[in-house]
């Protein structure tokens, strides 16, 4: 199997783009606060090596289950950033805030459905039940992740529970590269992606350079200081914790409304 | 005729469009709050009658009759425009926890607060054009024009120390 000028570049890039991600993330000491979304770029990293070996020196049927192994992996390891980055933002105080909880879950919930139905719709035009699974699937996960990023944006927004901008960022990046996914896998869906054929290529080709993109967003925005928290002025202190102790003392007169 | 394959990639368009759509909105949300000032906050809260919410919350003795109580907020507009304000200070939390990560304890606890005082709102709102609970929407009411007018004396407090030239109109607002 050979692999083009182009692709070469690519997979190049992809490479030496996540190994200057980990060295920002490990050396801007963002790793501490990101050790899964830190995990999933070593992991990649770890799989462009193998992918690329076992390119050159396995058979085509091996390089297809590596592939696949490894991009079960992939998603596997993206729904746990979905959940490091949903615990930053709907855990201020380190527990689940108690008005999101069922919101979460419905989203979830919702989430899931929407995919499995889209997913369902689909009817790839490959024989092989692999290529079918393999279609039907990156499909699916790039549905169920998209939702999710959007879904938790709307969510945080509505409730009122502010994002920190390293979370905001990496969010941003992984929401992009999952729409763009839907639009390549629904292509793949409705063309067929028989290995070879111009237009699979092109479509992989263009989902490489906009995940290429999205590295180089997280590079510059995890290098960057975050915004510097300022001390809280004493006089607003004073107010919030009064305030706080008047909502107190008024809801249990409020929720025994709820009688109705 | 349309074939499996038309109809997946319509849906799958109008599903993108719609993701696209709703994700750009919210962030463009989140942008706006991330930028907003405490000043710019507190000037979007909305115009009540202050003169009435004042008099509703100091009638400990419950002197004024129910009936009045509605037509002396401005019925449903009155409670909409209350409950946009408790929005206001559901952001104004929402700025506390974004530039003041030392005081996230505090402004969560008033963040689900001023939530859970929004959704007796809406409540109220929801249940006030049915005649049983038309004839309890003073009481229920009285409680909502307390507590509101708690709050925002606190927020016109807070207002009042950072000395800004728009304090008399924020009084007659809130």
């Amino acid at each position: 199997m050979q692999i083009a000028g182009l692709d070469n570049l690519l997979w190049a890039g992809g490479l030496i783009g996540h190994i200057v991600l980990l060295c920002v993330l490990f050396g801007r000491r963002r790793a501490r606060r990101f050790p899964v979304f830190t995990a999933l770029i070593g992991v990649n990293v770890l799989r462009s090596l193998v992918l690329y070996c076992t390119l050159r020196l396995g058979t085509p049927y091996e390089y297809f289950y590596t592939y696949w192994s490894l991009a079960i992996v992939d998603v596997g390891m993206q729904l746990a950033v979905v959940y490091e980055l949903a615990s930053q933002v709907f855990r201020p105080l380190g527990t689940w805030a108690k008005d999101v909880q069922n919101s979460l879950l419905l989203l979830i919930l919702f989430s899931v459905l929407v995919a499995v139905a889209l997913t369902l719709l689909a009817a790839p035009p490959a024989h092989d039940w692999r290529q079918i699974v393999v279609i039907r699937g990156s499909f699916f996960s790039a549905t169920l992740m998209s939702e999710l990023f959007v879904g938790m944006i709307a969510l945080s927004t509505t409730v009122g529970l502010p994002w920190k901008s390293y979370t905001a960022r990496i969010s941003q990046g992984l929401g992009i590269y999952s729409i763009v996914c839907i639009l390549v896998e629904a292509s793949h869906s409705y063309f067929g992606s028989a290995a070879g054929t111009a237009l699979a290529l092109s479509l992989t080709r263009l989902r490489m350079f906009i995940y290429i993109a999205c590295i180089g967003f997280w590079v510059v925005m995890l290098w960057r200081n975050e915004t510097v928290a300022e001390p809280l002025p004493d006089d607003v202190r004073l107010r919030l914790a009064l305030l706080r102790s008047e909502l107190a003392r008024d809801l249990p007169g409020i929720r025994a409304w709820r009688r109705w | 005729m349309i074939g499996q394959n038309q109809w997946f990639i319509l849906v799958v368009a109008i599903f993108v469009v719609s993701l696209v759509s709703v994700g750009s909105y919210y962030l463009t949300r989140v942008r706006k709050a991330t930028n907003a000032t405490w000043e710019s906050l507190l000037a979007r809260l909305v115009e009540v009658d202050r003169d009435n919410i004042a008099i509703i919350a100091a009638d400990n003795d419950f002197d004024i009759e129910k009936s009045r109580i509605s037509s002396m907020i401005g019925g449903l507009a009155g409670l909409e425009a209350l409950e946009a304000n408790c929005d206001v200070l559901i952001d104004l939390a929402c700025h506390v926890q974004n530039y003041y990560p030392e005081a996230v304890v505090i402004a969560e606890d008033l963040r689900l607060k001023a939530r859970e005082v929004k959704w007796h709102l809406g409540r109220i709102k929801g249940i006030s054009n049915t005649d049983n609970l038309q004839a309890n929407f003073g009481d229920y009411a009285r409680h909502a024009i307390s507590v509101y007018y708690r709050m925002t004396q606190s927020v016109l407090a807070l207002y009042e120390r950072s000395d800004l030239p728009e304090l008399t109109e924020l009084r007659r607002a809130i």
